[in-house]
């Protein structure tokens, strides 16, 4: 499926963002020849940061949202049309920064949507500031004595917050993280991964990623405990499935069967009803 | 005509079930055929303050509560304290003789003692006060308890009891203020924000989504309440700037959508805001506006938010910003602005007050008057379809995804006409003059409705908006060669109808609930001279008589 756009690409040569966009291309691709959705029923989103601009290279419907909301934008589209399957990229300073709050709800509220969180722990597009995921000591263009904060860890925030969906890939394993969106999509809920995604011109972590992460490997993703200790890790990273559990969504849960979007008319029988019975 | 108003205060504790209680009266004196209007006045608390509701009612329309009573039913020593002096010399006071001690001139009836014997709820003391009103009214108690057990169908027995007990206990004054009353339904009773919702859904909203915030917070609970009844989605999510952005997100997926909030939470809206306008989606925004800045006087009423409503938001884009009187008006032209938002593809503000907002009162609509506009929709081929494409009048059609082919892409930044990110500034000047050409339709459109409403006819013109026009009618009656004129739509300000409602006035004189008068200036910007300004910053709404004394003033 040709999901290119007429839009030149200014990311950096060598930049994460090109691994991931491809896997993703491949997962959409293959979720629509398998049946699981039409193309047109996939709307992305994005925030604000060197991310963003992934929407502009999606021949996919899209809302280009503000830094740290487009969670929140796809959950409106959800509410209004649960029928859409809608995909959130964010940023680490976008999602964790900006928009750490909505994550903590959106999890807890498990709504059926994914998000999908590009960490190369730094600020890129502003010219190279400490994230929340910046290792402490971190000299960036605000901190140019050493970050003094400790870096948070995204995977035990889903986790914590009641995440149905948690996982890890890294851009350089493009088949691998290709597996983890496809189920991250297909997954009945709130979906988080977070993709190792190095900046090649601010931070260049590609090397140290690739020697860091590996595949989990007889890990059961229902077993929460074993997804914590996992989550923990930090010697090494493991990339995979950590955690996916089954429950009921808010928009099933909230809607039932309504499709708010598709509703046609105003009910003024109803209103008449009720005016007449005040 | 004065002669058959009727005012009634019932005041207690928080908790003693006061608002409830001038509710339910209201529904009685709609149901013997009298128009209403009711004003509740509560602090923030839930229990131990002081609450109160003033009621009056008349045969004939009343756009206003009087404070100079016929009846204070005051069932707490503070409520003595507060309103006592209101009460008209041919008034009576109907008093709960264990609360209030010492030696006061009035019908004392053991309150406590009676909610202790009826099964002990302090809420079933406001029962007491609607009875005391509607047995000084002379209404029939059997239409009372016809209410009562209407409106409390699992505690009839105990409420109708208390009523009963009232009724014994006032004997001797039954019918003392013989109020006309006929066996005719007048409207509906109810308050603003009910009207609002309603007028949204008839208006075609399908989703509301609000964060609670006090006057704004009712609309909330109603809409919730009554969400599968009208097919409509209610959401409450984490906090303002989640509001505001996935609203956007329902309205990309072709979801009418209404946020609703007062001040502190529409300051963190609006970023979202301007979002709204960069990306031509429409989101109606309920603005209940109570006394600030920050949380302010949170349960009180003030105009001071329509700077903020009609210059919210950074960057430059058209937002249209209406502020409806009460309930009918409110009503209608909610569903209106729906309409507009989306034929324009704006963000819009519905302005209204505390006033509006909580007061409750008689409301007659016609409902199916009520027409729901189409959005413009593309009907060209899918996979040449833009978001952003360039037209005459401004509005690129839209398209609500899933469409086979088509690619629907909205967007934060400036885009071409696709919808892809712009800096290429042969591409954003012609962007940005598409954006503003809508202005010029709005304008246009908003002379195909009512955007300036007068009443009577004088030589004095009396200027303002919102729910403080209700005010200003009621005190009209009291004024001789007055005319009023409410401004409804305030941005893009309607100067053709408001120069045309003003044409012959001799003198013209503003009303409003601010300091600094901003209403005012905004008059001034548009070359309307004000002769005279009468203002109220203290949370409270006018009285009609106190407001008729300060319109002679400056007359």
């Amino acid at each position: 499926m040709d999901l290119d756009t007429p839009v030149e690409n200014t990311w950096c040569p060598g930049c994460g963002d090109f691994g991931l966009l491809n896997a993703f291309k491949r997962a959409v691709s293959e979720l629509v020849e398998e049946g699981f959705c039409k193309k047109e029923d996939l709307v992305v989103s994005s925030g604000i940061g060197c991310h963003g601009k992934i929407v502009d290279y999606l021949h996919l419907n899209s809302f280009y949202s503000i830094h740290g909301r487009a969670i929140t934008t796809i959950s409106g589209m959800k509410l209004a049309n649960p029928n859409l399957q809608v995909v959130a990229f964010q940023g680490d300073g976008d999602a964790l920064a900006e928009g750490i709050g909505h994550i903590v709800h959106v999890a807890k509220r498990n709504i059926n949507t994914t998000m999908i969180v590009h960490n190369n722990e730094v600020y890129s597009l502003t010219t190279g500031q400490f994230t929340p995921t910046s290792k402490k000591g971190f000299k960036g263009k605000s901190t140019p004595k050493g970050n003094v904060e400790e870096p948070m860890n995204p995977a035990m925030l889903a986790l914590a917050s009641g995440g149905t969906f948690v996982a890890r890939g890294f851009v350089g394993k493009i088949d691998h993280l290709k597996g983890i969106f496809k189920e991250a999509i297909k997954h009945e809920g709130f979906s988080f991964v977070e993709v190792m995604q190095p900046c090649v011109t601010f931070l260049n972590t590609f090397k140290l990623w690739k020697e860091m992460t590996y595949i989990l490997e007889n890990h059961d993703p229902s077993d929460f405990d074993a997804a914590w200790e996992k989550a923990k890790e930090t010697e090494k990273l493991p990339i995979g499935i950590l955690y996916q559990s089954k429950a009921p969504t808010y928009e099933k849960e909230l809607l039932g069967t309504l499709i708010p979007a598709q509703k046609k008319g105003a009910p003024l029988e109803e209103i008449k009803a009720i005016f007449s019975e005040r | 005509m004065e002669h058959d108003r009727y005012s009634v205060l019932i005041g207690g504790e928080a908790g003693q079930g006061t608002r409830m209680s001038g509710i339910l009266f209201s529904q009685i004196m709609n149901k013997v055929g009298r128009y209403v209007f009711e004003m509740d006045d509560y602090p923030s608390l839930i229990r131990g303050g002081h609450n109160f509701s003033v009621i009056t009612s008349c045969v004939s329309p009343i756009y206003s509560h009087y404070d100079d009573l016929d009846v204070f039913a005051c069932l707490d020593d503070r409520s003595y304290d507060l309103h006592v002096k209101k009460v008209k010399e041919t008034g009576t006071l109907v008093y709960n003789s264990e609360a209030i001690k010492e030696d006061v001139k009035g019908i004392g009836l053991p309150v406590y003692t009676w909610v202790k014997e009826e099964g002990n709820r302090p809420i079933l003391a406001g029962t007491v006060g609607v009875a005391a009103a509607c047995a000084l009214g002379g209404v029939d108690f059997a239409i009372l308890e016809d209410s009562l057990r209407k409106a409390y169908p699992k505690v009839a027995d105990v409420n109708v009891s208390m009523a009963k007990r009232t009724y014994d206990a006032l004997a001797d004054h039954i019918g003392k203020y013989p109020i006309k009353m006929k066996d005719e339904k007048i409207g509906a009773i109810m308050t603003g924000n009910e009207a609002i919702a309603l007028g949204a859904v008839a208006g075609g909203m399908k989703v509301y989504i609000a964060y609670p915030m006090t006057p704004a917070s009712s609309v909330l609970h109603y809409l919730a309440a009554q969400a599968d009844r009208l097919g409509i989605a209610v959401c409450h999510p984490e906090n303002e700037i989640a509001v505001m952005n996935m609203a956007l997100g329902c309205a990309y997926a072709g979801a009418k959508t209404m946020v609703g909030s007062s001040g502190g939470g529409f300051a963190l809206m609006q970023e979202a805001f301007s979002l709204c306008g960069q990306s031509e989606t429409p989101v109606l925004c309920y603005l209940g506006t109570r006394p600030g800045p920050s949380t302010g006087v949170p349960t009180y009423t003030s105009q001071g938010d329509l700077n903020f409503a009609i210059y919210q938001g950074h960057g430059e884009f058209s937002r249209i910003v209406l502020s409806p009187s009460g309930n009918n008006q409110a009503f209608y032209k909610t569903a209106e602005l729906m309409n507009l938002l989306w034929r324009y593809q704006v963000p819009g503000i519905l302005l209204t007050e505390k006033h509006l907002a909580e007061s409750t009162m008689t409301t007659n609509v016609d409902v199916d008057s009520v027409k729901e506009e189409e959005p413009l929709v593309y009907d060209g081929k899918p996979e040449d379809y833009g978001r952003y494409q360039d037209t005459e009048s401004g509005i690129s059609p839209l398209l609500f995804p899933p469409v086979e082919n088509a690619v629907v892409k909205a967007s934060s930044y400036e885009t071409d006409p696709l919808g892809y990110t712009t800096e290429v500034p042969s591409v954003i000047a012609p962007s940005f003059e598409k954006r503003y050409r809508k202005r010029k339709a709005i304008e246009e459109g908003l002379r195909q409705v009512t955007t300036v409403e007068t009443h009577g006819e004088g030589k004095i013109a009396l200027v303002t908006y919102g729910s403080t026009t209700l005010s200003v009618m009621e005190a009209a009656k009291h004024l001789d060669n007055v005319k009023v004129v409410q401004v409804i739509y305030l941005e893009p300000f309607p100067i053709w109808s408001v120069k045309e409602a003003l044409e012959g006035a001799e003198k013209i004189i503003t009303v409003e609930l601010t300091i600094s008068g901003q209403f005012t200036t905004l008059l001034k910007h548009n070359g309307i001279n004000v002769d005279g300004s009468v203002r109220k910053y203290d949370g409270r709404p006018f009285d009609p008589v106190d407001l008729a004394n300060r319109i002679r003033e400056v007359m």
